[in-house]
């Protein structure tokens, strides 16, 4: 370091020279609350928004199945037999995520 | 895989206790990461910084695939969101040096010497405000957070070199353009 250099590095020490703010002790307590509100709002919306697409679709295709002449039995077995395998994927889903929670889904690091 | 890698996995897992954790780990060299990018006097809104940092982590969990270390992920994170949250901040709160100044100026002896200095210290303030970000964040993280060399090196994401590279460019700058101001 030269002259002209230390000179400026004595500058900077004396002008920077202050307190050093920290993190209050409450902090992951708020970060926690606001992740909280943040994961549950599109999930409560995103929850409505299918539920209502669900009733909807489930009641005209009803409608048209029952118009065409198809038995109780066909309707029941064609409106929840796409729900069972909905509940099936979601339950595959679930698995493979608990299987990356133990490391085996995710790569290694360099 | 390290600590922070199974952290990761937990979390992706929907762990909240692991991502707690990785709060803890990393929340406090974000907060300086913040600290040194906004500047002194602008503690608020780098706590605010933090948040939409592990906002952003805890909802791109996900997608992290480990390709680089959990720490240089979140610290690039940081790095982006708070020179995002910057100009924000100094367009609100653009007079904020002065008091700084006051403080600098109380320390001298003489009504002369406490005018130079307060002069200089706000010469000074303006160069480090037109050095390139990187610049300006490792001298606030070596000269007024206290970070080493290697510290600032791991928050910037720069090898050890580089980091005291920066430092050094950063002071020759200052000295070229404290000259051209007649000091």
């Amino acid at each position: 370091m030269d002259s002209s250099e230390a000179e400026i590095d004595r500058l900077l020490r004396r002008s920077m020279a202050a307190p050093v703010p920290r993190l209050p002790p409450d902090f992951d307590l708020v970060l926690s609350r606001k992740l909280g509100r943040s994961s549950e709002r599109p999930n409560r919306y995103g929850q409505i928004l299918l539920a209502g697409y669900g009733v909807i679709s489930a009641v005209a295709s009803i409608a048209v199945m029952r118009g065409q002449g198809l038995g109780w039995g066909m309707v029941a077995a064609m409106t929840l037999g796409p729900l069972a395998m909905l509940e099936a994927a979601r339950r595959l889903r679930r698995g493979s995520l608990l299987g990356r929670s133990t490391g085996r889904g995710l790569e290694a690091p360099e | 895989m390290d600590d922070d890698s199974q952290l990761v996995a937990l979390a992706q897992g929907g762990d909240e206790q692991a991502f707690a954790d990785l709060f803890r780990r990393h929340g406090d060299a974000v907060f300086r990461l913040a600290l040194s990018i906004l500047g002194q006097g602008f503690a608020a809104e780098a706590q605010d910084v933090v948040q939409e940092v592990f906002l952003k982590v805890y909802h791109a969990l996900a997608s992290f695939r480990g390709e680089a270390q959990v720490s240089s992920w979140i610290y690039r994170i940081t790095f982006n969101q708070a020179v995002n949250s910057k100009a924000l901040a100094r367009h609100q709160r653009p007079h904020l040096a002065e008091a700084v100044l006051s403080r600098a100026a109380a320390a001298e002896p003489g009504p002369h010497a406490q005018a130079e200095t307060a002069q200089r210290d706000r010469v000074l303030g303006e160069c480090i405000q037109a050095l390139p970000e990187v610049y300006q964040s490792a001298l606030r993280l070596y000269y007024w957070l206290g970070a080493s060399v290697g510290e600032a090196a791991v928050l910037l994401d720069v090898p050890e070199n580089t980091a005291k590279s920066y430092l050094h460019r950063a002071r020759q700058l200052l000295g070229g353009m404290l000259k051209e101001r007649g000091f």
